[in-house]
């Protein structure tokens, strides 16, 4: 290797500069202010994780699988998987190479900032040499996968269908500059490296194009030129790069760290809420997930959306997204940065109930509960006996409680209700609702009445109380089981006899536990005792929202039935005799609309008892 | 000859309406799905607001049905239209080609089971204001140990979002009022009580029978919706309601609760009206030109509409709606046709 432009410099060469120090200044100062924005605690965990082994190792890992591999997307869709990893990666390999390049051939010119970028104007050498036609080889090679990607990525952008994509983002005008800077920034590398692929040496790619425009490419004075225009794309692309959704190639390798580290999200747009804004890469993967889209005019309520509203401080269009969602969590299941949308959404929505509620709780009925729940009475209870908490939404369907009593009966398990002469709420809607003080304090309640109980094991056949039950509980010495899990368990051990109807059923899997909870096999497993499962089109994480959620504070019924009606299509699409459900407010939903029965997973047991 | 006129649904409106074409010297064609006629007439006891028997109303009608041609069990296959005339084939086999259709479809009794909460079909208790009908009328009372303690719950899927029913079904407050009447002349010792969300006695007498209800039988009627309904061990029920007057919380325990469950559209409307071609409304009753102006006419010339299938409404309402649908037919059929 020798070096070709002794000066090592080049006028061409400033606006990648002015680009690269640009964003990097920008990065800092984003960093320093996230940082800032964390609370006293948050960031003494954060710093915490960055030293702690296995954290480190996990980080290191998410990066390089999530940021550069993509390969969350892979699994999903392997043409957008390639097309984003063959361009991260292969530019990231890009970037490394010329760096190792420098390193070894030329280490002292590694301080300037452009040098590794330029390599190849800089420097020459034959290709019919082993280093040559090595590295020419490599980076050729990881140029033309770059090529690919890029080509799909056009055809993605008119044709989103041909990719598996339903829709796609509509796109802000700094990220149609940032898009087409982008697309330019390959070709014309490829041109510019064709030109001193004459001189310079070069391989498959830069080599065949500098013969087939030879007499274009042979004149030395169109060589700068396609070295500016390369510059200048890599430029405008940096520049624009933090007013865009490219944000997120930055963003996402702070995020990565912050949510190995466990932060929550605690406001709408401040420290760790920040970083995840500016990760999103408005990819639009949420706007296919949103059960809302069944309607067209409800398509902009996507969590991308809600995104970019944040991001402007839209507030009247962020606190309608915020308060329409029905925090089913699909889009956060399948986000490819695994954005917090609930928890966004609920940030805001707490933040509003802050602001505007004046009328305080009233809380003093809390009291009268007390002496008739089990808590005054405390029964001796040993580790078999059960207590079972029907919950609101369980008392409203009272074919769950019967049939979840016959069960437990049937199997001999000894229980006590918790809730036979009034209850109180699990307090989910509350929190839901954004008012987190209140739900707290139902939260103690009913804390202070099951610890009080002396049992150990806490039964709940409401999938939205149990998912509050788990998270937010913290129950000392009382373990906390839904009933499909439950029951599962006892088949398993033998002590439920069922007998097998053969009635084809399908299963719903029910937003707070499913992707709430993470409990998809437990129903499935007892489900195919007593019938025969057959699948939805969508099902476990990908299923879809009944539409019945509680989560939702503004969406009316009319914009309901529509959702529900898509999610029933998707459930009866091999035809089932019955749809099951474990949540009872999927039960009654579905209840209104389905063309075949809806039962609940404890009245197909109980049907089915021998 | 005389011109056929197609009626479809042998309720009380198109028992009426066929006898008012009939005498206006057309031949109606009465079909009617079920195998008896008269609709939910048929099956009810007595009626509001002074408690004459139902069958004193329906017997007379359904006795005079000379130049009538009805079919019981029948349904429209399918309605197609000919220049302009119907042609209109039935289950039996039979067509008419006809140049008025009147469509009596009526309304369905909401379904209670989907208000899951009061648990209907779940409770053995828990019955509705139709199966309540069915036992004043056969006589043949359930068998339970004791009555003490009985309620009504007013709006049962009426003005009710949630059940996909915002009207308000418009008899129920009366009917709950004199079926609370009736059945405390059965229990005289019991309790009965009556949740309402406001009671809508608009019609002549209706007040009357609402004092009544409260001073000579002592009916206890509270302010506030039942939130829901649970049972004990011996089958008693546990209603959960609250009184917004007081602004309490109730608990009541009870022998027998009876749901007032209102008027849905009747569940074929969606596929005749796709038959002819016209509109239901969002709330699925058949749209007339005016609900005001021309509440018997469509959309769509020949076709006519009488009785609940163009919303709630009680029974005088809907005879009175039947003859006048009769006269808006005659005038169509006697208008010279336009080339």
């Amino acid at each position: 290797m020798r070096e070709r432009i002794l000066a090592a410099y080049d006028p061409f060469v400033l606006p990648f500069v002015f680009g690269m120090t640009f964003v990097l200044a920008y990065c800092l100062i984003a960093l320093v202010k996230v940082l800032l924005q964390l609370n006293a605690a948050d960031r003494r965990k954060f710093a915490l994780s960055l030293i702690t082994p296995t954290t480190i190792v996990k980080n290191i890992r998410d990066i390089f699988c999530d940021c550069l591999l993509h390969v969350k997307l892979w699994k999903r869709n392997p043409v957008l998987g390639y097309m984003h990893s063959s361009i991260a990666f292969g530019w990231f390999m890009i970037i490394v190479i010329g760096h190792i390049e420098t390193i070894l051939y030329i280490p002292e010119r590694l301080h300037r900032l452009y040098y590794p970028i330029f390599y190849r104007y800089f420097m020459e050498e034959q290709n019919t040499t082993l280093q040559g036609s090595f590295f020419f080889f490599l980076m050729d090679f990881f140029l033309l996968i770059i090529l690919s990607g890029i080509t799909i990525a056009i055809i993605k952008r008119f044709r989103s269908r041909i990719v598996g994509m339903r829709r796609t983002t509509k796109l802000t005008l700094t990220d149609r500059i940032g898009l087409y800077s982008l697309w330019a920034i390959f070709p014309l590398r490829w041109i510019a490296e064709g030109f001193t692929a004459g001189v310079a040496g070069g391989s498959f790619m830069t080599v065949p194009i500098n013969w087939i425009l030879h007499n274009f490419m042979s004149k030395p004075e169109n060589i700068t030129v396609a070295w500016w225009l390369y510059s200048i794309a890599l430029g405008t692309f940096m520049t624009v790069l933090p007013f865009t959704r490219y944000m997120h190639i930055p963003s996402e390798i702070l995020l990565v760290p912050m949510r190995n580290a466990g932060l929550p999200v605690r406001h709408t747009r401040k420290g760790f809420a920040l970083t995840m804004l500016y990760s999103c890469p408005s990819c639009g993967v949420c706007i296919d997930a949103c059960p809302m889209g069944v309607q067209k005019k409800n398509v902009k309520d996507a969590t991308v959306y809600m995104v970019r509203n944040l991001k402007r401080r839209n507030q009247k269009r962020s606190l309608e997204i915020a308060e329409k969602c029905l925090m089913c969590g699909k889009c956060a299941a399948l986000c490819q940065v695994q954005m917090d949308a609930c928890g966004l959404r609920l940030a805001y929505r707490t933040a509003q109930e802050k602001k505007t509620n004046q009328i305080p709780a009233d809380f003093s009925y809390l009291a009268a509960v007390e002496p008739i729940a089990p808590a005054v009475e405390p029964v001796a209870l040993d580790d078999e006996k059960v207590l079972y908490y029907a919950g609101c939404m369980s008392s409203l369907t009272p074919v769950i409680s019967r049939s979840v009593q016959k069960v437990l009966q049937s199997a001999g398990v000894r229980y006590e209700l918790m809730d036979k002469d009034g209850s109180i709420c699990c307090g989910r809607p509350l929190m839901l609702a954004g008012r987190q003080e209140e739900a707290q304090q139902l939260i103690a309640q009913n804390r202070k009445l099951i610890e009080a109980s002396g049992a150990r094991i806490l039964l709940v056949s409401c999938a939205i109380c149990y998912r509050i039950f788990k998270e937010h509980y913290a129950l000392s010495g009382v373990q906390v089981w839904h009933y499909t899990e439950y029951f599962s368990r006892l088949i398993r051990e033998g002590k439920l006899q069922l007998r097998n109807s053969h009635q084809t059923l399908v299963y719903h899997d029910p937003c707070d536990l499913g992707r709430g909870c993470g409990i998809y096999d437990a129903p499935r497993a007892a489900l195919r005792t007593v019938g025969q499962l057959v699948p939805a089109l969508k099902e476990r994480k990908e299923s879809i929202c009944c539409g019945g959620s509680v989560g939702s504070l503004t969406l009316r019924y009319e914009d309901r039935e529509p959702i529900t009606r898509n999610a029933i299509d998707n459930l009866t699409a091999n035809n089932p005799e019955a749809i099951v459900t474990a949540c009872p407010l999927c039960l009654k939903t579905f209840g209104r609309f389905a063309p075949v029965p809806v039962f609940d997973f404890a009245q197909v047991l109980a049907d089915n008892l021998e | 000859m005389s011109q056929n006129v197609v009626v479809i649904g042998g309720g009380p409106a198109g028992i009426e309406a066929s006898r008012r074409l009939r005498d206006l010297g057309y031949t109606p064609i009465l079909i009617e799905k079920t195998p008896v006629l008269g609709g939910h007439l048929a099956r009810w006891d007595r009626l509001f607001p002074e408690g004459i028997e139902a069958r004193t109303v329906l017997d007379p009608m359904v006795a005079d049905l000379d130049g009538i041609k009805y079919f019981t069990e029948t349904e429209v296959s399918s309605i197609n239209r000919l220049k302009d005339t119907w042609v209109v084939k039935l289950s039996n086999g039979l067509s008419a080609q006809v140049r008025a259709i009147l469509l009596t479809t009526g309304f369905d009794l909401f379904k209670a089971e989907k208000k899951e909460e009061y648990g209907y079909g779940i409770y053995e208790r828990v019955i509705t204001n139709a199966d309540l009908e069915d036992w004043f009328k056969s006589g043949a009372a359930p068998q339970f140990d004791a009555v003490n303690v009985i309620g009504f719950v007013h709006c049962v899927g009426s003005r009710d979002e949630k059940a996909g029913n915002r009207q308000c079904s418009k008899v129920c407050c009366v009917t709950a009022v004199k079926q609370a009447c009736e059945i405390k002349e059965k229990f005289p010792d019991a309790t009965v009580y009556c949740f309402y969300m406001d009671l809508r006695m608009f019609g002549r007498k209706y007040e009357d029978l609402y004092l009544k209800a409260q001073k000579d039988y002592g009916i206890r009627f509270v302010r506030g919706r039942v939130s829901e309904v649970s049972e004990d061990n011996d089958g008693h029920l546990f209603v959960k309601a609250e009184d917004t007057l007081f602004g309490k919380p109730l608990k009541i325990k009870m022998d027998l609760l009876v749901l007032m469950a209102g008027m849905a559209p009747a569940a074929d409307n969606h596929q005749l009206a796709r038959m002819v071609n016209i509109q239901t409304g969002e709330d699925g009753f058949y749209l007339p030109q005016s609900i005001i102006g021309s509440p018997c006419t469509s959309s769509r010339e020949g076709i006519f509409f009488a009785g609940a299938a163009t919303g709630p409404k009680t029974l005088p309402e809907t005879l009175s709606e039947a003859a006048s649908a009769a006269l808006a037919i005659d005038r169509y059929l006697k208008t010279p046709q336009k080339k």
